[in-house]
């Protein structure tokens, strides 16, 4: 690999960097929130699987044929949900086929579109762009994933008074959970339109900041990060919506009723 | 009382309903067993009983926002399945215990229907606003008003012109003065006896307020425990009850005197 430039960490560097959390850990010990098992269990989690992922994409880079690369595309889809299905205590109904379909087109075909038409690269299943890229989409479409689908299950419970004096006054299940929807579709675009925003002034990106490190030119880098911004945006947007188009149905029977225990 | 004519059309009708439902402990729950009768329009049928005795749920299954487990409801003879859901509940109409107020004006509120059904809605002078309101004996002044901030007897008047303005044939009303003072309910009660007379309205309401049966209802039943005890006219019911259910739920002080 060529590293001009580039400063390696060495495993004292990363044992350092650790303390850091430890101590994050030791905070919350102190505040008692409750929280110190999870936070080391997710950090411990942290280092495996990016280490595990970091030797795995050694190998697959030098993977020449698209099938083993999609293939990781959908492990990478169903670890997305299984996380976002262990997070979110009060699920919609069928909230795994609801949200899994709505992660596979949104991301999919938004990662599809923007690697063929926006990075142009060959092959097109090139893994050294295409597992990053969609690593990059999918991960931000899960935040807004689990947000639309947190609070389309939220909003209906609260909203039920107002969904059942809608349905008697001829609202279609449709129309009843309209608010609902709205709600719940913009709390799910908020994040992205929050860090679109800020971005550059509040936060350097990490993609950005990774390429600068790596040696990248700063202008270059920039407009990586513009265009994988625009790609995340559209990507939490139609998996939000789809989620919140697909999930509203099984609150509803045929002839528009509410269904909740 | 009353001047009921025996020849009045049976608009609803309820036949061997049944309703289960799975419990929260996963038991199963009969909260309606074998529940059939008839109301008459023009008629206010009300179905008294204590809470917790399936009235809730009975009334529910008449605009089917529910289904029952068993049994049919007919509308005008005909099954009630037969319907469109959604043009049925424009037939039948149902005032919630709780009314809910929509974001925004009386008029929002009163509009609300019409923009379901993807109709222009009526203006704030149109006949249909003005009718809605003097059903419910709201004055037109209020049309303007932000609908949330009114007294909740307001707003269950607001609840009943939204309910009545498209035109039902069928009123249910579930618990309509729970949330009123005596007076409120009073007033209440005599609206809705002059509507059910003056635009021939089949009235169902369930009811644990004795008081309100008294004061409105043409015919009466006794729902306890998911089962119809007994039925007749309100005078025969509370003169001379024949069940030691019903004499013992007429000797509970109401709950709804304070």
């Amino acid at each position: 690999m060529e590293n001009q430039g580039l400063v390696t960490l060495g495993l004292l560097d990363l044992t350092l960097a650790y303390g850091l959390v430890l101590l994050a850990i030791a905070l919350a010990r102190l505040r008692r929130i409750g929280q110190e098992g999870q936070m080391l269990w997710a950090s411990v989690r942290m280092v495996f699987q990016l280490f595990a992922v970091g030797y795995l994409l050694h190998l697959l880079f030098a993977v020449k044929s698209p099938l083993p690369v999609l293939a990781i595309l959908l492990v990478m889809g169903a670890f997305s949900l299984q996380v976002m299905g262990a997070r979110i205590k009060r699920k919609m109904p069928r909230f795994y086929q609801v949200v899994g379909t709505s992660l596979f087109i949104g991301c999919g075909g938004v990662t599809f579109l923007f690697c063929t038409l926006v990075v142009h690269y060959t092959p097109w299943y090139d893994p050294r762009y295409l597992i990053p890229l969609a690593g990059m989409i999918i991960g931000n479409s899960m935040n807004g994933a689990s947000l639309a689908a947190e609070r389309l299950c939220s909003e209906m419970r609260e909203r039920r008074d107002e969904i059942e004096t809608a349905l008697c006054l001829g609202a279609s299940g449709r129309q009843a959970s309209d608010p609902a929807l709205r709600n719940a579709f913009r709390a799910a675009l908020m994040p992205t339109v929050n860090t679109m925003a800020a971005m550059g002034i509040v936060s350097l990106p990490g993609m950005m900041t990774g390429q600068i490190l790596s040696g990248t030119e700063p202008i270059i880098a920039v407009r990586y990060q513009i265009a994988i911004m625009c790609a995340i945006t559209g990507a939490v947007a139609i998996t939000a919506y789809l989620i919140l188009m697909q999930g509203y149905r099984h609150y509803f029977s045929k002839a528009h009723q509410l269904e909740m225990d | 009382m009353t001047d009921t004519e025996e020849h009045k059309p049976v608009t609803v009708r309820l036949e061997k309903i049944c309703l289960v439902r799975r419990g929260r402990e996963g038991a199963l729950v009969q909260l309606l067993d074998d529940v059939s009768f008839s109301a008459r329009s023009g008629e206010i049928t009300a179905v008294i009983g204590p809470s917790g005795g399936g009235k809730s749920s009975l009334i529910r299954l008449i605009n089917r926002l529910a289904e029952p487990s068993s049994g049919s409801v007919y509308l005008a003879e005909r099954r009630i399945l037969d319907f469109d859901p959604l043009q049925l509940r424009r037939r039948v109409a149902l005032v919630p215990q709780k009314p809910f107020m929509f974001e925004g004006s009386v008029l929002d509120n009163l509009q609300r229907p019409f923009l379901y059904q993807q109709e222009p809605p009526p203006g704030p002078e149109s006949e249909e606003v003005r009718h809605a309101l003097a059903m419910a004996r709201l004055d037109h002044g209020m049309v303007q008003r932000d609908a949330r901030s009114l007294s909740i007897g307001e707003q269950q008047r607001v609840a009943l012109a939204r309910a009545l303005i498209t035109m039902p044939s069928v009123l249910l009303l579930d618990e309509p003065t729970s949330a009123l003072d005596r007076r409120t309910a009073d007033a209440l009660g005599a609206t809705l006896r002059e509507i059910c007379r003056s635009q021939e309205l089949t009235v169902i309401m369930v009811t644990h307020d004795l008081r309100l049966a008294e004061r409105v209802a043409d015919y009466c039943l006794y729902l306890e425990a998911g089962r119809i005890l007994e039925e007749g006219s309100v005078e025969e019911l509370l003169a001379r009850p024949k069940t030691s259910q019903l004499r013992r739920f007429l000797a509970e002080p109401s709950d709804q005197e304070e």
